[in-house]
């Protein structure tokens, strides 16, 4: 009788204790929870498209002290302010150990910018593969496909040509990583190719964007185009001094009359003169989740700065000043003079500085700096007089030009110089706009000093004076060592990274 | 058997020296102390006799005692053994008090409890009672120093919990943090848990003991208790604490002539003359009061109890405007049905406000609050903080906030509401089967608010205009974050004993699943009335928001058997199959086992002949355990959104992008702990003095861990998440208690633990180390690499101070090559570390120690005399380093500089080598800023007063007590800085940049029942 009961309570329990166990186990999808609000790719059917505007939007980066500048103010301070164009700005301690190494050419391998310059553009180079590594796969029609191809490739050779400008050879990465293990042990992305190569991957890509590229007449506002493309390629001749292509390439610009110079040149440098006939390729700006959106800092770090006089509140950090070796390039009565360079009314007479849109700025013993960049200047009266999602933000959006049609005008120029073609025609068409006298014949230095004039404040400045050979003699004053200073020290956490694959720059 | 006569013949001779009397009839009622309440089934026996009875279900004793009877001995399991003379009484009243051995005591071991010296893991038990006694937030920051193995980093501000390490650091991704199991219910946080709820906390520390909770135990388990109410009538408990808090260490600054004087000999320039002399940190702390109070009413009967206790606490941190308020109240209540059906429910419901935090970040994009730490270091002290309302200007002179407009600048609010509870149903088929199913669930509504005041750069702000502390418009930025988690346990215990033989088996399953979301909002415009912060008060042109979740869960099977053989040979295995929706589909499940095995010495024949141990163990275990905490999309690639681009210029709106930015490991998979345990836990001297040694060595084999991969790739941080690390702990613990009672007026006890640690990373996926621990322009001072323990400082190593130019010009290496060609007089001098000049601040790098102690030990000391009690925890640790960060954040020469730095400076007529001469910062990093971070801090002094009971008894308490306490009165540490106890992640910790520094706090309180 006993031995029943205790069989009873055993199957019993035995019952009890399999339903227990079972129920929270028999849900087979229990542990299938799928990632909430991540977007996959299989997940977005315009996901193709999507990425090509990843890779503009790639362009736009700022974060200088982070994880990657494009155009922000790390670009800034190794164009511009390693130039004779800028002095540093702002106080002399301020940003020393990263924008000062740049203007006094004592960089370390350490310097952050030299690696946030050297992540943005790989991020930007990321982006475009990753959109071509769509695009081949992405059901839309062959044309678009190509056209849109055209683009990424435009952009990527426009990081590569910063890139091979900035480091020289440079580990040439034109696929994606196929997981982690590749991403750490392939020696593609830690070998430096040859600068030749690095060039000829250049060049291949924008040949590509000239042939998939619709011209500007025909392609929307702010893409890549085919003028762009060829404008792009004549200046990467340009550094390689194959003047016959930049000679030919510029002449088919010229001849396909997309193009025409702006008659008031400080236009180009306002909201008003964004994407004007004079431009070739620029970087745009404008507004996003109801907030501005460009490129972090630029307009800010170049505002004029109070600089503890007190009495008004500045607009910015005041960094990336005309020089006077600039100042003093200007011929008399140059209308770019003054479209440039913001002058601080240094009179004693406290008039102040009224700028085009009516904002004054308070003279010299209320502001830091005697010359700001007038070209990086969004207007800052209340209300403004440009459209910003955030106007009362210091930080405003700005366009940046990367190619005007006057560039090309210049490139043209310079190459007919070497070629021994017409140089003063294109010359000339830039100096009569900035009511300047035309020039009869046009020697090399007569390109060089129009190059400066008109391009001034336009972060091509460095570069021309390394191009031309002419840094040592300009900027040895400044601190430039020939054989070291030509390029940026390749960073060092990255050399690191590689156990050496990686190889440092000539005197770093 | 010789013993044995002996002690009857010296029974014998007692007892007839005593006094002769006749057989009698005696009765008696035994008590509990902690509640009065006859105890039942409690062994009365005549001391030298089998003679006894046991008491019934009140307590009460009835037997026949003979003449030549000396003494009763009654004894309880889970009490202290008596023995009660019996001279000419013929009643007695006994009240027994519960067994202080730890040995004896029952500790909960996941999914059942067990006898601590059955135990073959590594467990540890802190009692409610000693967590209650100190004027902290959660009950973790009352075991510091009580527990050997577990480390415990505070920070002291209000509401921040603790950082935990159980036997050092085993991962090196975020979750380092102990799992909180809380009457059944998993979580990661129990800030919401109010300390007087608590009984007891349990703590697993190695892989066998807590392979019971298989992937969740990696970091180590602590089991809570909360309490219950007895049956009985009805008590009422209140008791409180209030008091005050202060700064416990400051650093000195220099004030406006000695910052003048450094400026000058570091720039040549002279700052602008000033009759101010802000001493910033003054201007920003201040002492703070906080209160603590409990009510609680518990009873029931023998069919049910209940427990119910409200709880509030009112924290004012340290910096101004800094403020940190908790409700709390609790329902706990337990039914039986029947003999064979047991159900019960637990309940807390915490509400929390927690106004301007620094740990808020997350919602403070734009609030300066986090900073202010850092620029009351930098700001200089010739600009005023605050004249007739009007702010000095920092940022105007040095491009530093003005720290007191950096608080008053914002306000962030942090509102918290959770409820969190479980119920649990217990069967009992037969009296040897336990069906237990437990459901848990815990809801948590956060509501984070962040205003940012409008900020004008002019004369009404401040006293000089300008500078970049200003905000144009005011802004609103709400969070609401809903969290739900709910887990259900199913388990059968079944608990045998066949002769010599006790089994016990436990199987069982659980499930768990977990879900949170988000929403937030923006917009700007919004009046500086509080009563308008809303977010449809703003400007609808300015409207941002954004919004997510998670979702995870996990499914497990578990089991357990516990053998017994005599209570002398233990053996303990125990298997947990885990599987988890964070990893992926090829890696999902896997298995936890664990062995462990005891021998209880003491209970030998053999050792029935000695009188030195009354109990002697040795265990050893091995057991495996795991950690899932990653994030919930590691191994899925998504797309990175709203990458946009505005084609067309002239302020127009962006066309929405994409990005695939980032480089994953579709191969995540679990962190997989080993850990082999062997250790002996004695009691000797009638266990006066008990104690435990141990030794461990667990290592991890797959950490996970982000490690830089090349940047060009294209990875947006340059950062991969992978299984790559090994990491290595292996460590002694050992604890000594000795608690004597010398007369009914005076007992005391004193002990002590110590926790020898040596943390090694063991290898890494190819040899990739891991820099980190960021500090301003220094860039890295942490390197993680095969041979050193995780996060060790790498940094130049400082050599000395050149004393000349000429000193400086001729430190050259081997063939020649000025090392240092920059350096003057006065700058530091660093070592060669390659061997060959000129110095490169990566490649001449060393490892400086790391922010891990050697040892970490507390002592912990009390003394009854009559009705004074008195008690005292001291914590320290020893071997660590500390990164002066903020220090080495200094970087233009306007920053201020502290005090002692200005008269302990190179100067020609001072050659001192360790410091350098006065600079504008923006020194590289190096060992100068690498700081020894032993301490040792008296955490705890409490003394207290027990009103006797004759005197309440008119009054009608049971009992009063009144006490004085202190929180960190004292601390000695080298450190210059303001604390050396800085948490972080595991390869970021130990950096001073902008630390809430501890605090210390004196309270007095009040503890009465009714």
């Amino acid at each position: 009788m006993k031995g029943r009961t205790t069989l009873i309570v055993k199957a019993k329990t035995i019952v009890v204790l399999a339903i227990s166990l079972a129920v929270v186990s028999c849900d087979k999808n229990f542990l299938d929870v799928k990632v909430q609000g991540g977007e996959t790719i299989t997940t977005n059917p315009n996901l193709a498209q999507d990425l090509v505007t990843g890779v503009y939007s790639s362009l736009l980066q700022g974060d200088s002290w982070g994880n990657g500048d494009v155009h922000g103010f790390a670009f800034l301070s190794a164009t511009s302010i390693a130039s004779d164009d800028a002095d540093k700005g702002s106080f002399a301690a301020d940003q020393a150990a990263t924008t000062g190494q740049f203007d006094t050419f004592t960089l370390t391998s350490t310097n952050t910018f030299c690696g946030t310059l050297w992540s943005g553009h790989y991020n930007g180079i990321g982006a475009a593969n990753q959109a071509l590594k769509a695009l081949a796969v992405a059901a839309i029609p062959a044309a678009t496909k190509n056209q849109l191809k055209g683009e990424v490739r435009f952009l990527r050779g426009y990081f590569y040509f910063n890139l091979v400008r900035f480091y020289g050879g440079v580990p040439l990465v034109m696929q994606v990583p196929k997981d982690a293990h590749d991403a750490n042990t392939n020696p593609i992305y830690q070998t430096r190719a040859d600068k030749a190569v690095v060039y000829d991957s250049i060049v291949r890509d924008l040949n590509f964007a000239i042939s998939n590229l619709p011209l500007r007449s025909q392609s929307s506002v702010g893409h890549a185009n085919k003028g762009a493309a060829q404008a792009m390629l004549a200046k990467v001749y340009m550094y390689l001094e194959q003047w016959d292509s930049v000679m030919s390439l510029t002449n088919k610009v010229i001849a396909s009359g997309q193009y025409q110079l702006v008659t008031d040149y400080s236009v180009q440098f306002k909201q008003a003169g964004n994407n004007s006939s004079e431009s070739v390729f620029e970087l745009e700006t404008g507004k996003f989740n109801n907030s501005n959106f460009g490129i972090a800092n630029v307009t800010a770090s170049q505002g004029p700065r109070v600089g503890g006089m007190g009495g008004w509140n500045d607009l910015g950090w005041g960094f990336n000043d005309p020089s006077l070796s600039l100042i003093g390039a200007y011929e008399p009565n140059d209308l770019r003079k003054n479209a440039t360079i913001i002058f601080i009314d240094n009179s004693g007479l406290h008039k102040g500085t009224r700028l085009w849109d009516g904002f004054r700025i308070p003279s010299s013993d209320s502001v830091q700096n005697l010359f700001y960049n007038y070209k990086a200047y969004t207007s800052s009266v209340v209300p403004s007089k440009e459209t910003y999602a955030t106007p009362g933000d210091k930080d405003r959006p700005k366009n940046i030009p990367v190619l005007r049609y006057a560039d090309v005008l210049l490139m043209n120029a310079e190459a007919a110089v070497h070629t021994g073609g017409d140089a003063a025609t294109p010359l000339n068409l830039v100096r009569v706009r900035a009511n300047l006298l035309p020039k009869g014949t046009v020697t090399l230095a007569d390109v060089k000093q129009e190059r400066r004039v008109e391009l001034a404040m336009e972060e091509d400045r460095f570069w021309d004076l390394v191009r031309w050979g002419d840094a040592p003699a300009v900027l040895g004053s400044l601190g430039f060592v020939a054989g070291k200073n030509e390029l940026l020290p390749i960073p060092a956490a990255q050399i690191l990274l590689s156990n050496g694959k990686l190889t440092q720059n000539p005197g770093y | 058997m010789i013993n044995k006569l002996l002690l009857l013949f010296a029974f014998i001779l007692v007892g007839t020296s005593g006094l002769w009397a006749q057989s009698r009839a005696v009765t008696g009622k035994i008590t509990s102390k902690e509640d009065g309440l006859g105890l039942p089934g409690v062994n009365v026996v005549v001391q030298g006799t089998t003679r006894g009875t046991t008491t019934d279900a009140e307590g009460n004793f009835k037997m026949d005692l003979a003449a030549s009877d000396n003494a009763l001995i009654v004894s309880f399991i889970g009490y202290k053994t008596q023995a009660i003379a019996i001279g000419s009484q013929t009643t007695f009243s006994i009240v027994m008090e519960s067994e202080a051995s730890q040995l004896q005591e029952v500790v909960v071991v996941g999914y059942g409890v067990q006898k601590k010296s059955d135990v073959t893991g590594a467990v540890a038990n802190v009692k409610g009672e000693e967590m209650v006694k100190q004027p902290v937030l959660t009950a973790t920051q009352a075991i510091q120093g009580k527990i050997a193995g577990i480390q415990v980093i505070n920070s002291g501000q209000p509401g921040q919990s603790p950082q935990i390490r159980m036997r050092g650091v085993s991962t090196a991704l975020a979750a380092t943090t102990a799992l909180f199991v809380v009457d059944g219910v998993l979580t990661d946080d129990i800030s919401n848990i109010n300390t007087s709820d608590i009984v007891d906390m349990n703590v697993l520390k190695d892989a066998s003991a807590a392979a019971i909770y298989g992937s969740r135990g990696a970091n180590g388990v602590i089991i809570i208790t909360t309490r219950k109410g007895a049956p009985g009538k009805i008590k009422i408990n209140y008791n409180n604490n209030i008091g005050f808090r202060q700064a416990a260490n400051l650093v000195p600054m220099a004030n406006s002539a000695e910052y003048a004087n450094y400026v000058q000999a570091a720039s040549g320039l002279i700052p602008p003359s000033s009759t101010y002399n802000t001493d910033w940190y003054s201007t920003i702390l201040r002492n703070a009061l906080e209160q603590t109070h409990n009510l609680s009413l518990s009873g029931g009967s023998d069919k049910s109890t209940y427990l119910f206790n409200v709880g509030y606490m009112n924290d004012n941190g340290i910096v101004i405007d800094n403020n940190f308020k908790r409700l709390t109240m609790r329902l706990n209540s337990d039914y039986k049905i029947s003999d064979k059906v047991k159900l019960g429910l637990q309940t807390s419901y915490a509400n929390s406000v927690n106004q301007n935090g620094f740990n808020n970040l997350d919602i403070d994009v734009n609030g300066n609050i986090g900073s202010v730490y850092n620029d009351a270091y930098r700001a200089a002290p010739i600009v005023p903080s605050i004249v007739n309302g009007k702010y000095g200007n920092t940022s105007v002179y040095q491009n530093v906030g003005n720290p007191l407009l950096d608080i008053k600048s914002n306000s962030v609010k942090v509102l918290g509401n959770r409820l969190q509870g479980s119920a649990y149903l217990d069967y009992k088929p037969v009296d040897w089967i336990t069906l237990n199913t437990t459901f848990g669930a815990d809801l948590n509504n956060s509501l984070n608010r962040l205003y940012n005041y409008q900020i004008i750069a002019d004369n009404n702000t401040y006293v000089t205009p300008g500078g970049n502390q200003q905000n144009p418009l005011s802004s609103l930025n709400m969070k609401s974050t809903q969290t739900f988690r709910w887990v259900w346990n199913n388990t059968a215990t079944i608990i045998k004993k066949i002769d010599k033989h006790e089994f016990t088996f436990l199987i069982g399953t659980t499930a768990e699943k977990y879900a949170q979301t988000f929403i937030s909002a923006f917009r700007k415009n919004i009046p500086a009335d509080p009563n308008l912060w809303y977010i449809g008060v703003g400007d609808a042109n300015t409207s941002q928001n954004d919004g997510g979740g998670d979702a995870w869960a996990r499914n497990s099977y578990l089991g357990r058997l516990n053998y017994s053989y005599e209570g002398k040979y233990l053996f303990t295995a125990t298997l947990r199959r885990d599987g988890s929706s964070r990893l992926p589909i090829q890696n999902r499940w896997q298995s936890y086992p664990a062995l462990g095995a005891a021998w209880v010495i003491s209970n030998e024949k053999f050792m029935q002949n000695q009188n030195l141990f009354d109990f002697l163990k040795m265990r050893a275990s091995y057991g495996k355990v795991g950690n899932d905490q990653i994030p919930t999309n590691a191994y899925t690639l998504t797309v990175a959104l709203n990458q946009a681009y505005p084609f067309a210029g002239s302020g127009s709106t962006a066309v929405n992008g994409a990005q695939i930015n980032q480089i994953i490991d579709p191969n995540i998979t679990w962190e997989i702990t080993e850990e082999y345990d062997l250790a002996t836990e004695f009691g000797l001297l009638h266990n006066k003095l008990t104690g435990e040694i141990n030794y461990y060595n667990k290592t991890v084999h797959n950490a996970l861990i982000n490690v830089p991969i090349p940047r060009t790739v294209g990875d947006a941080d340059g950062l991969i998440l992978t299984n790559a690390a090994g990491i290595q702990n292996k460590g002694l613990e050992v604890s000594l208690n000795w608690k004597d009672a010398i007369n009914e007026n005076f007992s005391y006890s004193i002990g002590g633990n110590a926790t020898f640690n040596t943390n090694t990373v063991i290898a890494l996926n190819g040899g990739q180390n891991i820099l980190d621990g960021y500090v301003g322009n220094q860039g890295a001072t942490t390197n993680t690499d095969i041979g050193h323990p995780v996060g060790s400082f790498y940094v130049l190593k400082q050599i000395g101070v050149f004393n000349s130019d000429l000193d400086a010009a001729n430190y050259v290496d081997k063939n020649g090559v000025q090392i240092q060609p920059n350096a003057h007089a006065g700058d530091f001098k660093y070592l060669d570390a390659k061997g060959s000049g000129p110095i490169d601040i990566n490649k001449d790098r060393v490892f400086m120690g790391s922010y891990q102690p050697k040892v970490y030990y507390g002592i912990n000391g009390s003394i009854k005399y009559k009705n004074w009690d008195i008690s005292l925890g001291i914590y320290g640790n020893a071997g660590n380093q500390v990164y002066n960060g903020k220090r080495g954040a200094r970087y233009t020469g306007t920053d201020n500089i502290e005090k002692a730095l200005v008269y302990n400076r190179w100067t020609p007529a001072n050659l001192t080598q360790s410091q350098p001469a006065a600079n504008g910062g923006n020194l590289p990093a190096s060992s100068y800023f690498v700081e020894s971070g032993s301490y040792v801090r008296i955490n705890n002094v409490t003394i207290g007063y027990t009103f006797p009971a004759t005197v309440l008894q008119r009054l009608k308490i049971s009992s009063l007590r009144v006490f004085a306490t202190s929180q960190n009165p004292y601390t000695y540490k080298k450190y210059s800085g303001f604390t050396a106890e800085l948490p972080g992640g595991p390869t970021n910790s130990g950096i001073e940049l902008s630390t809430y520094p501890t605090t210390r706090t004196v309270a007095v309180g009040v503890n009465v029942n009714f």
